[in-house]
Parts: structure tokens; C-alpha cells; sequence
């Protein structure tokens, strides 16, 4: 895993794509950093709700977001406003799980760039992350 | 035979290899040689693959496999899904409707039945023959839909298939919908496991539905081999997954990809 990381951090150069993942659960968080760092990405922050992700946003201005849509606090959907009230050009992917395809198409509409379906499969959510960072 | 032939064509049956004989569909009946087969005493039906042939296997007091030529094969195979043994309702399906959580694009709502036989359900229209075993099924629900322009209650039917998560929707009056939500319920829960899962168990299940590898699923969880090994031991033996390389690697079954989506529900309902 590591020799794929060195590999990719060669072909970037040193500025590699910077993620902010946000998820309340720590164990999806884990997964998603561990399935993003297989792709050989670097994770910024990680946020366990929509305030802490909008905060972490203006501070690391991560290439990419991956936000889940319901958190406590403040949701995917109410995050994703304020992200793209802050950075219009915003990159951001709603993670969600079957059956939540009215709030994916919501977030679409206010802007968000693609989804990944939760459970997570990892060359999906490989190839998604990719497709929106305009690497494939 | 008083019954009325239907069709009569050469086929072959398997049985310790292949056998030449012949084959007659009557209005009740499936003659395979001398054997002969009532259709409504048939419980359940499969499309196979043996030694390259596209064959039909009968469930009826064990199995039974034939061929046929495959321009007659399709044909026999929906008269006998039409008429095997099964409880049967008037519907309209869409299946599929999603696959991995993506829209199917070009298919339609179909006038048709949905058929529930001992081992799977069924959802049949003259253009298409969908069965979907117990044991790949994974969920059902009540959720609305705009079909035709109208919003309506549909029951949302998800079930495993080569590894994803594929829903179909069923459409029918209210009352129907509710009687067949809880039949379906019914049969999914005749195929859950027993025994309930640990906290670190479901998230194992989660993470190598994920892909990931051992080395990966023992630093997420904070785990050591040894003890990996042993949750990995008591998925194997629920049913829920299966060895695939020695120094244990493993890959889902159907059960456990469903329970992976079920564990994501729940989690997403509580936040």
C-alpha cells in the first residue's frame, strides 16, 4: 500500500489531493481515510458533524469533501450551503445509503459534484473520488 | 395421454451425464422420457449452466436437469415459471430499479405477477422472468414513488446479486401491498441468521464488504491476527462468509452482503 502512495505522491508531485472526510461515525471515517490512502490521497481533517465540517473547511481548503448526509448538529445537506456559500467551486460527494435518493438528488441541485452508496465499496468510491478530482 | 400436447421435442436429461429423450409440455404436465412431472407439483425452477449448456433445473423431490435447444429452452422455461407450484398476485414491477444505489436507466414498469415459490420470489411478465432466491434477499419496505405522474406506495424489495445491492419495486392496491410487505418479511426472516452480532463483528462484515484486506480490517479495528481469526471463524461458520485464500482471506455471502446493508440502514436511522 505504502509503494502505491510513494508512486502516486511522485506523479502529483508533492501537492497531493488534500480530502476532508465527514462522517459522525468514527469506524466510516477510519474506512473511508484507510480506502482514500489506499488510493494514495491525503486526508486533511475529519469532521463528526456538518458545523465541524464547515469550520474545517476554511481552515485546510481540502481539494475534496466527502460529507455524509445525516449528522447531528447540522446535516450533509445544510454543510454542503455552507460550503458552497464560502467556496462556490467546492468539491463535494454525499456518501448515502440506498434508499436516501431524494436527498442525493437535493444535494446534486444545491451543487454537490457525485455520491458514493454506503456500504462502501472500495474501488467505487476510488474511481468516484477520482472522477470528481478530474484525475480519470 | 388424454391431455392436450402442447409441444414435443427432443431433449437431453442429466443424470451421471447426459441422456437422450423425449420431451412433452401438455396443459398440466412435463413429460421428460417416461418420467412425467405435474407442473403444479413443481416447487421451483432455475436457469443453469452445465458443461456449457444452458440447461433448466426443477426443484420437485430433489432435482431434475434438462436441455433443450435454446430457442425453445426460454420458451419452456417461462411457460413453467407461469405454472410451477407458488402463491401468485396480480402486480406491476420495476426490476431492476437500482443497482448499488444507481438508477437503472430504460426499464419499465411491467404488468405482470409476482410469484413466491418455496425457494424464491418471482416477478413475471410475458418479456421477463426475474427470480430471486431466499437467500439473496435482503430487504423490504414501503416508500413512495412517482409512477405514471402520481405519487404511491410502493414496496421496495432489495436483494443481493453478484455482490450488489439491487432493489425492485411492486405496485399494487394498498391492501395487497401490505399482506405481500409482511409475506415477504416473513420469508426474509425464515433466512437471517440466529445468532446476533457483536458490535465488532458487523463492523468486520462492513470492512471486508469494502474490500478490504486483512492487514487493513486488523489496524481499523485494533485487533491482532489471532483474534481476527477467530471473528473471521464465527462469520464463516453463520453463514455470513466464505474462505477464499488460506491466511485468511474472506468474501461475502449473499446473507452477509444483506446484513451489510442492513447495518447501514439502522445506522443511518439512528444518525
Amino acid at each position: 500500500m505504502l509503494v502505491i502512495f510513494r508512486n502516486l505522491k511522485i506523479l502529483w508531485g508533492e501537492k497531493m489531493p488534500k480530502v476532508l472526510i465527514v462522517d459522525d461515525t468514527a469506524f466510516m471515517r477510519k474506512l473511508l481515510r484507510n480506502i482514500l490512502f489506499s488510493a494514495g490521497l491525503d486526508v486533511a481533517g475529519e469532521a463528526e458533524n456538518g458545523k465541524e465540517a464547515v469550520e474545517l473547511f476554511k481552515q485546510h481548503k481540502p481539494d475534496l469533501v466527502t460529507m455524509d448526509i445525516i449528522m447531528p448538529e447540522m446535516n450533509g445537506i445544510e454543510a454542503l450551503k455552507k460550503i458552497k456559500s464560502i467556496e462556490p467551486n467546492a468539491k463535494v460527494i454525499m456518501c448515502t445509503a440506498v434508499g436516501q435518493e431524494q436527498m442525493v438528488k437535493a444535494a446534486i441541485k444545491l451543487g454537490a459534484k457525485g455520491y458514493i452508496i454506503k456500504p462502501f465499496q472500495a474501488p467505487k468510491v476510488i474511481e468516484e473520488v477520482k472522477k470528481v478530482l478530474g484525475l480519470i | 395421454m388424454s391431455e392436450k400436447k402442447l409441444l414435443k421435442t427432443e431433449a437431453e436429461i442429466y443424470e451421471n451425464g447426459w441422456k437422450k429423450i423425449d420431451l412433452v409440455l401438455t396443459e398440466q404436465s412435463l413429460y421428460l422420457g417416461s418420467m412425467k412431472i405435474l407442473l403444479r407439483e413443481i416447487e421451483d425452477l432455475e436457469l443453469v449452466t452445465i458443461d456449457n449448456l444452458k440447461c433448466i433445473k426443477i426443484k420437485k423431490d430433489g432435482e431434475i436437469i434438462f436441455t433443450i435447444p435454446e430457442k425453445l429452452l426460454n420458451k419452456i422455461y417461462r411457460f413453467l415459471a407461469y405454472n410451477l407450484r407458488s402463491d401468485r398476485f396480480a402486480v406491476y414491477f420495476l426490476s431492476p430499479a437500482t443497482v448499488g444505489g444507481v438508477v437503472v436507466k430504460d426499464v419499465q414498469w411491467e404488468k405482470g405477477y409476482l410469484s413466491i415459490t418455496d425457494g424464491g420470489i418471482w416477478f413475471l411478465s410475458p418479456k421477463k422472468q426475474v427470480r430471486i432466491s431466499l437467500e439473496n434477499l435482503g430487504s423490504v419496505d414501503r416508500d413512495v414513488r412517482t409512477v405514471g405522474g402520481k405519487q404511491r406506495v410502493v414496496l421496495v424489495v432489495s436483494h443481493v446479486e453478484n455482490s450488489e445491492v439491487v432493489t425492485s419495486f411492486i405496485l399494487c392496491p394498498e391492501t395487497t401491498l401490505e399482506m405481500l410487505g409482511e409475506y415477504i418479511q416473513r420469508l426474509i426472516d425464515s433466512q437471517k441468521p440466529q445468532a446476533e452480532l457483536t458490535e465488532i463483528e458487523k463492523q468486520i462484515l462492513t470492512l471486508i464488504y469494502s474490500g478490504l484486506d486483512s492487514a487493513s480490517v486488523e489496524s481499523i479495528i485494533g485487533i491482532s491476527s489471532d483474534e481476527l481469526n477467530e471473528y473471521y471463524d464465527n462469520l464463516v461458520n453463520q453463514g455470513l462468509a466464505r474462505v477464499v485464500r488460506i491466511r485468511k482471506e474472506l468474501e461475502l455471502t449473499p446473507k452477509g452482503v444483506s446484513l451489510v446493508s442492513d447495518i447501514q440502514k439502522s445506522q443511518n436511522i439512528v444518525g
